[in-house]
């Protein structure tokens, strides 16, 4: 107290900087915090956007729209959950909202024009493992595939993925048994 | 331990390596670049804002215009999936494969009226065609289009690249992420852009290209010719018909002032290697094939140089030393495709490392050198921060 405070030289963000400094520089407009904090979150972004099913097609219009999602309510996060759950639940909400954007598309051009939907494959997955997971997946409903994806390859606990869908952990329990004994039986059907 | 860590039966060995496999999915480094290009330009525009009412306004707004779309609309799906008729973005591709369609263009508009932009179906056989006195404006992805003058008809390769097959089409491109280029093919050429725009015609012996903006690259097999804005191309539209057959190879087209050959490598197969090494977590061995990679020639070895210096920076975290290999990257392609890029990366660089006089000289230079670019506006507010830091620092 009383004592003069040094000052520092407000410069740009560092690559070590923890996600709450990150978010801080975000929100004073620091350009470069925001490049790195797509560069921190962008595999995370499209790996979960590949496993609930976004086709390889839509990959980068749906990962733009949930930074850009991220960057305009950054001044709404209030850091009371981890900066990663929260960008998981808005990815989430926006793979869910295009997956039934495409469930009518489909029906609607299955419907009137008698037309087979068009699936096209990523070059870069073409791994029979992957190709089958995603089908053991495609599956599964959204609130279950969404729970064991955040599980299995995510990763995440219990707790924060009651976080990230907005339901209680016991919840988040019972979804994913149901969904590791789907996948299980719809792997058995898979091999021959 | 994981779920089915020691899988019992061969289901259960599929699963656990497909949600292994699956936890690799991050995504490659030019897609993020791309995504990471629209996501700070659309942050850049002014973001729409709507009161309550005001949202209530627009949902209602859009209801009756998807119902007068629908009433309009009607008769042409009925007709379509009667199999007469088929609309530019319905689906041409049918069972047989894909359809070539010529799109009616209603009436023929007066020139100043802009026509309406064509959403088509981007698979390789559809193909758009105006008759006489008829304009039409296509949608060819990316934010590209071409407008088509009369009488001119343009298509998708098996690449699902666009292709001109006859008359004229003036195409503006947006500037491409760094890393990829925009094609567009006439006849045995191809067209290659970064961003700029273009007209490509195709007559019935010839194909021309003249350059309005930025910098275009025509492709003949392994030869290219550089062009600038206000400069014009001619090449014959089945060269081997012109060659006599005893005459060497002649694979470059006519001849233009200014116009350069340079040799162009048919894969990147160092890069996707050194991709897959730095998936699997071997920093080290991207390096080493990213360096033998940018001792070559060409966009591969261009790519190469700049990605080591990313690499050092971000993978390494070795921040001199990524600005010393970009700094080499800029002696050897002082004119490269991911010039900016490199001086962009530098610039932050070296203000994260507190270099603020250096940075603040590169965000200045950088500023003069790339009035156009579309990261100006952040460079500029960096810059602003960047001399605000160095009067704090002599002020005290």
């Amino acid at each position: 107290m009383g004592q003069k405070q040094q000052t520092k030289t407000p410069l740009p963000t560092t690559p070590s900087m923890a996600d709450a400094e990150l978010v801080r520089a975000c929100r004073a407009g620091d350009v470069t915090a925001w490049r790195s904090l797509y560069d921190r979150y962008a595999p995370l972004v499209h790996r979960f956007a590949s496993a609930l099913g976004v086709p390889v097609e839509e990959r980068e219009d749906a990962a733009q729209d949930i930074f850009i999602a991220v960057f305009r309510s950054l001044k709404h996060f209030r850091g009371e959950a981890q900066l990663s759950t929260w960008i998981y639940r808005i990815a989430a909400r926006h793979a869910i909202r295009l997956g039934r954007r495409r469930r009518t598309r489909e029906t609607m051009r299955l419907t009137m024009l008698n037309e087979k939907p068009t699936v096209l494959n990523d070059p870069s997955e073409r791994s029979t493992q992957i190709a089958t997971l995603d089908r053991m997946l495609d599956k599964l409903p959204p609130k279950k595939r969404t729970v064991l994806v955040l599980f299995e390859i995510e990763g995440l606990s219990a707790k924060e993925i009651s976080d990230v869908v907005g339901c209680p952990e016991n919840t988040v329990w019972s979804r994913l048994h149901h969904a590791r004994s789907e996948m299980v039986k719809a792997a058995r059907r898979m091999v021959p | 331990m994981k779920w089915l860590e020691e899988p019992q039966n061969e289901a259960e060995r599929l699963l656990r390596e497909g949600l292994d496999q699956a936890a690799k999915r991050t995504g490659d480094e030019i897609t993020h670049r791309r995504v990471w290009a629209k996501v700070s330009e659309a942050l850049e525009a002014p973001q729409p804002r709507f009161a309550f009412s005001g949202r209530l306004l627009f949902a209602g707004a859009a209801t009756a215009l998807l119902v007068a779309a629908s009433v309009v609309a009607y008769p042409h799906v009925r007709r379509l999936s009667q199999g007469q008729v088929a609309l530019p973005g319905a689906g041409a591709a049918g069972a047989n494969g894909p359809a070539k369609v010529a799109v009616p263009i209603p009436t023929p508009l007066p020139d100043e009226v802009q026509p309406r932009l064509l959403e088509a179906e981007r698979v390789p056989g559809h193909v758009v065609s105006t008759g006489k006195g008829e304009r039409a404006r296509v949608a060819l992805g990316g934010g590209a289009e071409a407008e088509l003058a009369e009488n001119s008809a343009i298509t998708w390769d098996d690449q699902h690249r666009p292709a001109v097959e006859k008359g004229s089409a003036r195409l503006a491109v947006p500037h491409q992420p760094p890393g990829w280029r925009f094609s567009v093919t006439a006849g045995p050429y191809v067209v290659t852009v970064v961003g700029t725009k273009f007209e490509v015609n195709v007559a019935s012996r010839t194909v021309g290209v003249e350059v309005t903006e930025g910098v275009v690259e025509v492709w003949r097999g392994s030869h290219s010719t550089r062009l600038v804005a206000g400069d014009s191309w001619h090449g014959p539209l089945h060269p081997e018909e012109n060659q006599p057959a005893a005459a060497a190879p002649m694979e470059k087209p006519q001849p233009l002032p200014a116009a350069s050959a340079k040799p162009v490598l048919p894969t990147s197969r160092g890069l996707q290697d050194a991709q897959a090494a730095l998936q699997a977590g071997e920093t080290n061995k991207a390096i080493e094939i990213l360096s033998r990679t940018a001792q070559g020639h060409g966009p591969a070895a261009e790519n190469a140089a700049y990605e080591l210096g990313r690499i050092t920076r971000y993978n390494l975290n070795r921040p001199r030393q990524a600005v010393a290999l970009w700094d080499k990257y800029r002696i050897r392609f002082p004119a490269g495709l991911l010039r900016t890029e490199t001086d962009l990366s530098i610039v932050e660089t070296l203000s994260q490392m507190g270099e603020v006089r250096a940075a603040l000289a590169e965000a200045d230079a950088f500023l003069a050198r790339h009035p156009t670019s579309e990261r100006r506006q952040d460079v500029q507010r960096l810059a602003e921060r960047l001399r605000a830091a160095e009067t704090a620092s002599e002020s005290r």
